[in-house]
C-alpha cells in the first residue's frame, strides 16, 4: 500500500488546490472554542484530521444558500420584459478529511439530484459533483454517537470515496478506490509502505429491516409519535447537521423593485413553516407531525422511492442536538412497538 | 441533596399533577437529557446534577392544556416567572420543585475538549472526564459563576436544602468576553461578521429559549414582514439575530440557552449580557425576579401613553 506521512498533508492540500480548486477540509473556527467545521482550506491554516465535524460536508455539493439566477425587468421602447442572468455552473472542489459517514451519504444525494441512470440532473449540484474527488480519513475510533456499522460495510464503505486513508503511526496509509484516487497515490508526496491497513472502529447498530414498511403501519399512531418526539424543540439543526438531508426552499430576494436574484436554501421538514398552506391550514401542526416525517422520510419513502436510507450514522444530530433528542432510541422504539 | 429526596418529591408532586419535566441519564451520552415524567416508576429515573444544564421551562409554553411539575434550577425559575409574567404560563397549572444546584457544566464544551459521551464526572471541586480533570470553576457556563439566583423565585417544594449551596467564584480573565470587552468598535463589527458567517439558521437559538415564544411565527422566517432575506449568509443572521436580541429586551433572564444550543459555537451571550446590562441599569430591572414586577417594555399602555403617533 502506499503511505503518507503526517507531515505531508499540507502539500498534498497544496497540491490539490492547484488549478484554482477550492479544497474543503475539516477546520476549527476561529474564535470559537474547538467548533470543527468543513470549511475551504486556506494555504497555510491547519487542518483537523483527528476530530469530528460538527456539520456535514454537504455544503461541498448543497451550499446553505445557493444562487440559481439573477433577473432584471428591462423597459425597451415601452415594451417590459424580463431578462436572466443564468448562474456558471461551479466545478472541481475537493473534498478532504470526509468520514466515511459524508462519503456514503453522496448516493442518497446523487440519487436525486444527479441520477446515474439519467433523469433531472440539478445544475449546481451536478456541476459540482462531476468535478468533485473525495478524499476520505477512514475511522480507527468512534464514539458512543456513532452507528454507521449499521449501514451495508459500516467504517470499512468505500463508496463515495475516491482515496481512502487510513490513520497509522506518523501518517496514513493510501488505498485508492476510484482513477482520480490512483492517480494522486502516484504523487512522490506517497511512497510505498509494507504496513497493513489498522482495524477499524466497530461502531452502536440501529436495525433498519423491516422499518420501511413498518413505519407506514405506524404512521397513525400519534400517540407513539407524540411519546418519541416530547423532547423535541422542532429546530432545524438536525437536518442541516445532517450528510443526507437536502429539503430545501427556493425564494426571490429584491434588490430595489427593478432587480433581484432566485436563491435556494436549506429548508428543514421540523419548521413549523415548511409545509405552511397559502391558506393558513397546516397539515403538520404539530412536532409529532414533523418528527414522524423526519423519520418516515428517512427510514421509509425516500428509500421505497430511490433506493437509499437516508442516514449514514454519523451520528451528528445526537452529539448537536440542544435538546438530547437520540435518533437511535426513536428507531428502536418504532421497532419494539 | 440525594437522587432518593428528588425522586420522592417528584413522586409527590406527580400526585396532583399529569407530568413532571425533569432529567434522567442518557446511556449513549452519559450526561443529563430531558424527560418527562408521567409515573411513578418513569420517576425513578430522575437525576440531578451538574449537567443538567437544560432549561425545562422552554417546555411550559408548549403543555398548555395539561397541569405539568418542572425541576428547576434558581436560573431557570426566573424563566418560569416571567413566563407568567407575560401570561404565557398560568400558575396554578404547574409546580415547580427547586433544586440545589452548584452550578452546571458546559457540557459541549467537555465534549469538544474530550469527546462525546466520555463520562463526566463532578466530585471535590473538580471534572474529572476519561483520566483526566480540571477545576470546575475552568468548565462552568459563564451565568453561573458568581449566581445570585440559586434559590428559585419561584417553588412549591424543594428537593434538599436550596440555600445550601455556595457560587462559584468569578470566571478567570482570559476568555472570549474579555477579548471582546478590549476590541474596538472596528473589530467587534469584524469579529461578529465573522461569527455570522458560520450561523446556517436552524434557529436553535430561538426553539431553547423559554422567552423566544413567537416561535411558528417568527419574523425572521416569514416573507412578511420581510425583516431578513432567505440566504443564509453573515449579513441576513446577523439581522436575525439583531431582531431577536432586541425582542427579548427586559425579558431575557440570562439563562444562557441560546449560546448552549448554537451547534456552531456562536457567542449569542456577548449580545444579551450587554442588553440585559443596560436594562439593569436604565431600569434597576432584572427579568423574572417576581410575580409581582412589570417588563420595562411592556408597560406602554395605548390609552394612557397617547397612542401610536
Amino acid at each position: 500500500m502506499r503511505f503518507i506521512a503526517e507531515d505531508a498533508i499540507p502539500r498534498l492540500l497544496e497540491h490539490l488546490a492547484g488549478g484554482g480548486r477550492t479544497v474543503w477540509a475539516p477546520r476549527v473556527a476561529r474564535d470559537s472554542v474547538n467548533t470543527v467545521l468543513f470549511a475551504p482550506w486556506i494555504a497555510g491554516e491547519p487542518v483537523e484530521t483527528g476530530a469530528y465535524t460538527h456539520l456535514s460536508a454537504k455544503a461541498t455539493l448543497l451550499p446553505p444558500t445557493e444562487r440559481l439566477f439573477g433577473f432584471s425587468y428591462l423597459q425597451t421602447a415601452g415594451e417590459e420584459r424580463i431578462e436572466l442572468e443564468p448562474e456558471e455552473p461551479e466545478e472541481n472542489h475537493v473534498l478532504f478529511g470526509a468520514r466515511v459517514c459524508d462519503a456514503r451519504a453522496l448516493a442518497a444525494l446523487d440519487a436525486l439530484f444527479f441520477p446515474a441512470g439519467g433523469g433531472f440532473n440539478d445544475p449546481g449540484y451536478a456541476g459540482r459533483r462531476s468535478g468533485l474527488t473525495v478524499i476520505t480519513l477512514a475511522c480507527t475510533t468512534c464514539d458512543s454517537a456513532c452507528f454507521c456499522s449499521s449501514f451495508g460495510k459500516g467504517p470499512a464503505e468505500t463508496d463515495g470515496s475516491d482515496l481512502i486513508l487510513y490513520p497509522v503511526a506518523n501518517g496514513f496509509l493510501a488505498e485508492p478506490v476510484t482513477d482520480a484516487g490512483s492517480e494522486l497515490v502516484r504523487l512522490d508526496l506517497f511512497q510505498d509502505s509494507p504496513l497493513d491497513k489498522p482495524e477499524l472502529a466497530v461502531t452502536d447498530r440501529i436495525e433498519t429491516a423491516g422499518l420501511r414498511e413498518k413505519f407506514i403501519d405506524l404512521f397513525s399512531d400519534i400517540d407513539l409519535w407524540r411519546q418519541v418526539s416530547e423532547k423535541c424543540l422542532s429546530c432545524g439543526f438536525c437536518a442541516y447537521a445532517c450528510p443526507a438531508c437536502h429539503c430545501f426552499n427556493i425564494f426571490d430576494e429584491m434588490s430595489g423593485d427593478r432587480e433581484g436574484e432566485r436563491c435556494r436554501s436549506w429548508d428543514s421538514c421540523m419548521f413549523y413553516s415548511y409545509t405552511l398552506e397559502t391558506s393558513g391550514h397546516n397539515p403538520r401542526p404539530e412536532i409529532a407531525h414533523r418528527y414522524r416525517n423526519r423519520i418516515g422520510h428517512k427510514f421509509s419513502y425516500f428509500p421505497a422511492n430511490r433506493g437509499e436510507i437516508l442516514c449514514t450514522g454519523c451520528g451528528r444530530c445526537i452529539r448537536g442536538c440542544p435538546a438530547g433528542v437520540d435518533i437511535r432510541e426513536v428507531i428502536r422504539a418504532v421497532q419494539e412497538r | 441533596m440525594s437522587m432518593n429526596d428528588l425522586i420522592a418529591t417528584i413522586k409527590k408532586v406527580l400526585e396532583e399533577v399529569d407530568v413532571v419535566l425533569g432529567w434522567t441519564r442518557s446511556p449513549a451520552a452519559g450526561v443529563a437529557v430531558p424527560a418527562r415524567f408521567h409515573t411513578p416508576d418513569e420517576a425513578d429515573g430522575a437525576i440531578f446534577d451538574s449537567t443538567c444544564t437544560h432549561n425545562l421551562a422552554v417546555h411550559l409554553p408548549r403543555l398548555k392544556n395539561s397541569k405539568v411539575g418542572i425541576v428547576a434550577k434558581g436560573c431557570d425559575a426566573r424563566s418560569i416567572v416571567q413566563l407568567i409574567v407575560e401570561g404565557e404560563v398560568s400558575r396554578d397549572r404547574i409546580r415547580v420543585i427547586g433544586v440545589p444546584c452548584p452550578g452546571v457544566i458546559d457540557v459541549k464544551r467537555a465534549w469538544r475538549c474530550f469527546g462525546f459521551g466520555k463520562k463526566i464526572e463532578d466530585a471535590g471541586g473538580r471534572v474529572h472526564m476519561e483520566g483526566r480533570s480540571m477545576p470546575r470553576e475552568e468548565i462552568l457556563l459563564h451565568k453561573c459563576h458568581q449566581c445570585q439566583d440559586q434559590e428559585p423565585v419561584i417553588m412549591d417544594l424543594a428537593a434538599g436544602d436550596v440555600k445550601s449551596v455556595t457560587p462559584p467564584p468569578p470566571p478567570d480573565k482570559t476568555g472570549i468576553r474579555e477579548r471582546f470587552a478590549a476590541m474596538s468598535i472596528a473589530e467587534r463589527r469584524e469579529f461578529w461578521r465573522e461569527q455570522f458567517s458560520r450561523c446556517i439558521r436552524c434557529y436553535a437559538c430561538r426553539e431553547a429559549c423559554p422567552l423566544c415564544f413567537c416561535r411558528d411565527a417568527c419574523s425572521m422566517q416569514t416573507r412578511e414582514p420581510h425583516w431578513t432575506g432567505g440566504q443564509v449568509n453573515a449579513i441576513e443572521s446577523e439581522m436575525a439575530q439583531q431582531v431577536r436580541t432586541s425582542h427579548l429586551a427586559g425579558r431575557c433572564t440570562g439563562c444562557e440557552e441560546c449560546e448552549r444550543a448554537c451547534p456552531v459555537g456562536i457567542p449569542l451571550m456577548l449580545l444579551l449580557e450587554e442588553q440585559n446590562r443596560i436594562v439593569e441599569e436604565l431600569f434597576a430591572y432584572r427579568a423574572g425576579m417576581s410575580l409581582e414586577d412589570k417588563t420595562p417594555l411592556l408597560t406602554y399602555d395605548v390609552n394612557r401613553d397617547g397612542g401610536w403617533r
